[in-house]
């Protein structure tokens, strides 16, 4: 059903971190994101925090939200953006 | 300040003297195989210029401090940011975090794993000097081998630098420096005359010929406040 949102943030992932060698297929919706898994690190998390709020003006913020379950995958990043979009 | 000596164990230029443009492209790819992947995508073309002068030098780059210097640096990013900033846009973490001077050589010490003391100097009007200077301080601490590595790319046309000579394509040169054993015996010291010639960019390139040309015995840079000789010794 968020397969859509799911597929852009992987293409969102890919464009906004310069992650040349990897497509849309090749990221597993419910892989981890940082350190493990796909292997993004501290800066990447800033860098799609910034991207995420120019593509869906969804701000998250590190102070009331709960980043690490956010960015710990699509699927759990998705259904976030989701949320704040429908307040 | 006394004369200083010192050997050149090995020193490499990136890109290469006389090599076709294809061949370049070839010899960086497979030489920043030693890379991580995600590591790579971090890397401008400066970045990888300095990567790749120092891993032909020396592949135990891990072992040795590292002595970088560059003028500076890459100014071409920290110009992105304040036009992003003039133009109300937000600023690419990413973007500012390899903006600093160090960028490059905090990549460079993450990526091979290299816990030795790494300094980064902003070469100012003394050029290259400066760096050879901190090297003499390294030994004087009780250091046998280093690298140094010198860098700059062409200054964004946005910032004005004539009469200053400080622009010249992108070049690194990678000298392992050691106190004792194989190699070519430099001498280095520093005279009073002076003269405003050149900055690092420019003397990156005299520094290259005269390593490179057998007939060339010695190298004089005049700075502003003083000149720099380096000769090659022969025993």
């Amino acid at each position: 059903m968020s397969s859509v949102i799911e597929n852009e943030l992987k293409q969102l992932i890919i464009d906004s971190l310069d992650l040349e060698d990897i497509s849309v297929e090749d990221i597993d919706s419910k892989e981890v994101l940082f350190n493990e898994g796909l292997g993004l690190d501290s800066i990447d998390a800033l860098e799609l925090g910034l991207a995420i709020r120019k593509k869906y003006n969804v701000r998250i913020d590190a102070e009331k939200d709960d980043v690490e379950k956010i960015f710990s995958s699509i699927v759990l990043l998705a259904s976030f953006i989701e949320s704040e979009q429908a307040k | 300040m006394q004369q200083q000596s010192f050997i050149i164990q090995s020193w490499s230029v990136w890109p290469p003297l006389s090599t076709e443009k294809e061949m370049v492209a070839q010899s960086e790819k497979e030489l920043l195989q030693a890379v991580p992947k995600m590591f790579k995508r971090r890397l401008s073309p400066l970045a990888k210029t300095v990567f790749c002068a120092a891993l032909s030098c020396e592949t135990e780059t891990s072992k040795l401090p590292i002595i970088f210097s560059s003028t500076h640096g890459e100014l071409a990013k920290s110009l992105a940011i304040m036009e992003a900033i003039e133009a109300g846009e937000e600023v690419s973490p990413t973007l500012f975090s390899l903006s600093v001077h160090n960028a490059i050589a905090g990549l460079f010490s993450i990526a091979f794993n290299n816990k030795n003391q790494i300094t980064v100097l902003a070469a100012s009007e003394e050029g290259m000097a400066s760096a050879f200077i901190e090297a003499l301080g390294l030994f004087q601490e009780g250091e046998k081998e280093l690298l140094l590595i010198f860098y700059d790319e062409p200054l964004p046309g946005f910032f004005p630098s004539k009469p200053y000579q400080v622009s010249a394509e992108t070049c690194a040169i990678a000298l392992k420096l050691t106190v004792a054993g194989e190699g070519q015996k430099i001498s280095f010291k520093q005279a009073s005359d002076s003269a405003r010639e050149s900055e690092q960019p420019i003397q990156i390139l005299q520094f290259i010929e005269f390593l490179s040309d057998p007939s060339l015995q010695q190298l004089k840079i005049k700075t502003p406040r003083h000149s720099w000789y380096w000769g090659k010794d022969e025993y």
